[in-house]
């Protein structure tokens, strides 16, 4: 059958309409993602604003969410989909962490400390990659355990290093903060002051929309790096979804069979560790961008890298996005029943509400209902979180985004238009695509 | 080049090197160092021998393992604090600390061998990664529980546990001579502690019917099964069994200065057990002994030269790492291992 | 009643179909030779009945009794011994623990340990020695030695021909022939003129379903009934 100048414009018409379609899930995420701040604005000011305040998460958190989220993803990114559990990951993170404050105090040779930020996100990413060929080259010649044992060692190696070196900071053990560096760190087009915005809580920059409304630090910080966070997203999607991707899958579903088809699974595995590592030094770099300092705990400890499975597996392994909605939930949690209360929670909200009478009832042996609350829920966030996490590796083994991928039978941007097209009651049964 | 030295960590160090070779080659330092090694090496063997048990047998790499060595500190040390008051005398506190041995083993192990029922055996089928995340999900409930119980006493969890501490004997705080260097009782205690502990493993698998079904069940659990061994119930007992001696090591650890009960106790003691179980090889106990000995004698070696000559704290710690990293570089099996055990 | 029979049972690793159907009965005293080509499911025949690869479908009887789905040691205590395809000794075990580890529970290991010797002088020399350190020889008297010494009733035998050198496959048949004196033997092996040799009764296997079976006095080794079956 011949294809006139008409059909394929109808061609082109349908591919586009099929590829919105596809990305619908996408946009609705992105959207949501991008009111939330009105919506969090809107809902504090709101008649029910005590509550709205005590659960949802506040801005600032958001923000940790997303960039922490990058770094979740990436570790998914090559535990998830190669099968190689990346237990000193964290390397990568800490490693962009550290690049970005140590430059910001002229510690680099040969990097000025105004460094524009995006370059920096840059550089961190490829620090991490020149860290991840080195470690990866003597480390996929193992598998399973031995694997994870020896990137463990390798960050516990580096994490030693920066705790205890001197020329880090006076007191490297604290961590080190940016002190050379008053600017706010800007994410845009770097030397375009028009098109670059300032990231931080404090050296943040304010921005007015339409003239109407005013978005503050937090909320500039949250699109600035959001705007970076998506990017690498889809970067890493695209990649997960080329033939290389599918390599990778092979690789974990049956590495021996990858083998003997006749590919390299080595070089495969070490590319992934390496673009893995790409984005969590990026990660790490907009972290301490918008924190403006770093430990060595937050950056190198074997347990920052505990925090990224833990997100993996709630949302999802090998889901690539699922980890970013994994530690949405456990910060929420952490939040919610925060010690300090900043910014809501549930003690600030019984508090104002509950009265003071219903706090100081006795419930059992001379313990109130105000001390039991504050022993058993704030700043308990890990207890809480560490059983969702029991629950969900004895019973969820697919995490939340791939549980729910298992039921639509493939991804949700592709299986949710089918599942909601197959709801409709009157559409042509056009559905063989 | 100046530059570059003054990146470098040891840099002030370089004019005494020669000086401080000549103070650590006299007789007085290398036994000093010689005693301090034991004793570590008691004390990682202690802490990795559970870990090993389990691993050789059932393939489970156990991050909780840490955690049973905290709670045995706790509860250790709970029991000392609790009969011990100021005038015991040095004989009843080490039956006390007896006492508490059997205690906590006992306790531990019950809940262990709970745990492996309850949790660990239905995910037996799975692959390996899932037992470790459990496991590591376990880590996190067991420690906040810990330091939600902690606080509930009115004690700091991140903290040494100072109460505990004091009920050591007289004895053991005090620095005795010995050959050639004043040495002190707690290191001895511990050193024969640990070969105690190592003896009675030995002896468990080596001359009772149940060693012998976990030593063969170790090599090929399947082969064990069809000559009638009961496998299941010997992976309950032995993860008991590591677990109840993970809490042992615990009990030992509340009197010694360097660690002490507290809550991040059950990090600080599982990273030293995981390098010490793999530098040994996965699942043997004689390359966990061995392994413990060599990181012990490395790690007091660094302590000294730390302390002595190079101005980085950090040293001891990151060479333990850096074995790690080597040894699996060049022997990925562990000096003790065998090729298959931990599939690689 | 037979003493082992298996009814229509179904088996699969993962995703992969092995036994389609498999049925076939083993009466005491008998010995039963398995025969058919590589990946066929003799292998895993022998699996299935010890419970190690539990059927899907179907059921397999021990002396008249429902034993599908029973622990895999349930079976060994019911009096069924297995002697593996590659031995699969305890090799840092030695000798003397290997046997041990064979004996139930409550024998007297003294008594089985003397049998298992009489029956391989060469055993009692190393019993000292790591399995691991044996030769090859030696590795598959030892793994005989533990089907015989568990008493029981029943022996699986896969393979005892394998890799072996041909004096030494003498000596394991002859101790085959012993053992089968005094029990029931259901027996795998590629080497048909011994498999034919040993048996009394063969089933053919092919493609996870039974195709053939009879007396061994009815054929020998080069039959039609083989070729179409074994030929490679």
């Amino acid at each position: 059958m011949a294809i006139s100048p008409s059909d394929s414009a109808d061609l082109t018409a349908s591919l586009l309409l099929s590829y919105a379609r596809d990305h619908v899930v996408h946009l609705l995420v992105i959207a949501v993602l991008a009111a939330y701040p009105g919506i969090y604005a809107i809902a504090v000011n709101s008649p029910l604003s005590a509550q709205a305040v005590a659960v949802l998460p506040r801005v600032e958190t958001m923000v940790a969410v997303l960039y922490f989220g990058l770094f979740a993803i990436s570790f998914d990114f090559v535990s998830g989909y190669t099968g190689y559990l990346s237990f000193g990951h964290t390397m990568f993170y800490g490693a962009g962490a550290y690049l970005v404050v140590l430059t910001a105090n002229g510690k680099i040779p040969f990097l000025s400390a105004s460094t524009p930020f995006v370059l920096l996100l840059v550089l961190c990413g490829l620090l991490a990659v020149i860290l991840a060929l080195l470690v990866g080259v003597v480390s996929f010649r193992l598998s399973g355990v031995y694997f994870a044992m020896i990137t463990l060692g390798f960050s516990q190696v580096l994490y030693v290093f920066v705790r205890d070196w001197n020329y880090l900071g006076s007191n490297p053990r604290d961590g080190v903060a940016v002190t050379g560096r008053t600017a706010g760190f800007e994410i845009g087009i770097p030397g375009v002051d028009s098109a670059s915005l300032a990231i931080g809580q404090l050296t943040g920059d304010t921005a007015e929309l339409l003239g109407v409304v005013t978005l503050t630090t937090a909320e500039v910080s949250y699109y600035m790096v959001g705007l970076v966070v998506l990017i690498c997203y889809f970067a890493m999607q695209r990649v997960i979804h080329s033939p290389f991707g599918r390599t990778l899958i092979a690789i974990r579903e049956n590495e021996e069979r990858a083998r003997a088809i006749g590919y390299n699974t080595f070089y495969y595995k070490l590319g992934a560790f390496a673009i893995s590592a790409f984005f969590a030094g990026t990660a790490g770099g907009l972290f301490a961008g918008y924190r403006r300092s770093v430990t060595p705990e937050s950056g190198f400890y074997f347990l920052t890298t505990g925090d990224a499975l833990l997100a993996s597996i709630i949302g999802g392994f090998g889901t690539l996005a699922g980890p970013l909605y994994g530690h949405l939930f456990d910060e929420s949690v952490r939040e919610f029943l925060s010690k300090a209360g900043s910014g809501g929670g549930l003690l600030p909200y019984l508090r104002s509400n509950l009265g003071q009478g219903t706090l100081e009832t006795v419930i059992y042996n001379g313990m109130t209902i105000g001390e039991s609350i504050d022993v058993f829920l704030n700043g308990r966030a890990a207890l809480y979180v560490g059983i969702v996490f029991v629950l969900f590796v004895l019973y969820v083994p697919n995490g939340l985004l791939g549980t729910v991928r298992g039921r639509l039978n493939g991804t949700v941007a592709k299986g949710f238009p089918m599942w909601f097209r197959q709801r409709l009651p009157d559409r042509d049964s056009d559905q063989s695509r | 080049m100046s530059g570059v030295l003054a990146l470098s960590p040891f840099a002030d160090s370089v004019p005494l090197f020669v000086d401080t070779l000549g103070a650590f080659f006299r007789p007085r330092t290398l036994f000093g160092v010689l005693v301090d090694g034991v004793a570590k090496a008691a004390l990682y063997i202690m802490i990795a021998s559970g870990l090993t048990l389990i691993f050789g047998l059932m393939g489970v790499l156990n991050f909780a393992h840490g955690s049973m060595t905290m709670v045995g500190a706790y509860l250790g040390g709970l029991l000392m604090v609790l009969v011990v008051g100021q005038e015991t005398g040095d004989p009843t506190r080490l039956l006390v600390f007896g006492l508490g041995v059997v205690v906590v083993f006992a306790v531990l192990a019950a809940f262990g061998g709970l745990l492996e029922i309850g949790l660990i055996r239905p995910i037996y089928d799975r692959p390996p990664l899932s037992q470790i995340l459990l496991t590591f999900g376990l880590t996190l409930i067991l420690d906040e529980l810990a330091r939600i119980v902690v606080s509930f006493y009115g004690l700091q969890p991140i903290s040494e546990w100072q109460a505990a501490m004091a009920t050591k004997p007289d004895v053991l705080g005090q620095q005795h001579d010995l050959v050639v260097a004043s040495v002190s009782g707690l290191k001895l205690f511990e050193i024969a502690c640990g070969i105690l502990a190592v003896v009675v493993i030995w002896v468990f698998l080596t001359r009772t019917r149940y060693g012998l079904y976990v030593r063969a069940g170790s090599e090929d659990s399947e082969m064990a099964a069809a000559l009638g061994v009961d496998v299941r119930r010997v992976f309950t007992v032995v993860f008991a069994l590591g677990t109840g001696l993970g809490g042992v090591a615990g009990i030992l650890l509340a009197w010694d200065p360097s660690w002490g009960a507290s809550v991040p106790l059950a990090v600080e003691t599982l990273l030293p057990a995981f390098v010490v179980v793999i530098i040994g090889g996965l699942g043997t106990f004689r390359g966990t002994v061995a392994a413990g000995l060599l990181v012990g004698l490395i790690d007091a070696t660094m302590t000294w030269w730390f302390q002595n000559a190079i101005a980085f704290t950090g040293l001891p710690e990151m060479t333990i790492f850096l074995i790690l990293v080597i040894v699996l570089v060049v022997r990925p099996q562990g000096l003790f291992g065998v090729e298959e055990v931990g599939g690689h | 009643m037979s003493l082992l029979s298996l009814e229509a049972v179904h088996t699969y690793y993962g995703d992969s179909h092995i036994l389609e159907g498999v049925s076939l009965e083993v009466d005491r005293g008998e010995v039963v030779a398995l025969v058919g080509r590589n990946g066929v499911g003799k292998t895993t025949t022998l699996r299935t009945i010890l419970q190690l690869t539990p059927p899907s479908e179907g059921q397999v009887w021990l002396r008249g009794e429902d034993i599908t789905g029973a622990d895999t040691h349930e079976v060994a205590d019911a009096g069924v011994g297995w002697i593996p395809e590659n031995r699969r000794i305890f090799s840092r075990l030695t000798v003397e623990e290997n046997i041990h580890v064979a004996v139930p529970e409550g024998r007297n290991i003294d008594a089985a340990r003397e049998r298992a010797y009489e029956t391989f002088p060469d055993l009692r020399e190393h019993r000292h020695r790591d399995a691991g350190t044996l030769s090859g020889g030696q590795q598959q008297m030892l793994a005989i030695v533990r089907g015989l010494v568990g008493d029981n009733d029943l022996l699986l035998v896969d393979e005892p021909s394998e890799g072996l050198a041909p004096l030494i496959v003498s000596a394991v048949a002859d101790a085959l022939a012993a053992t089968a004196t005094e029990t029931t033997v259901l027996l795998v092996e590629q080497n048909l003129p011994l498999a034919l040799d040993l048996a009394d009764r063969f089933y053919v296997l092919d493609d996870g379903q039974v195709v053939d079976s009879g007396d061994t006095n009815e054929v020998d080794d080069d039959d039609e009934r083989f070729r179409r079956y074994l030929s490679a």
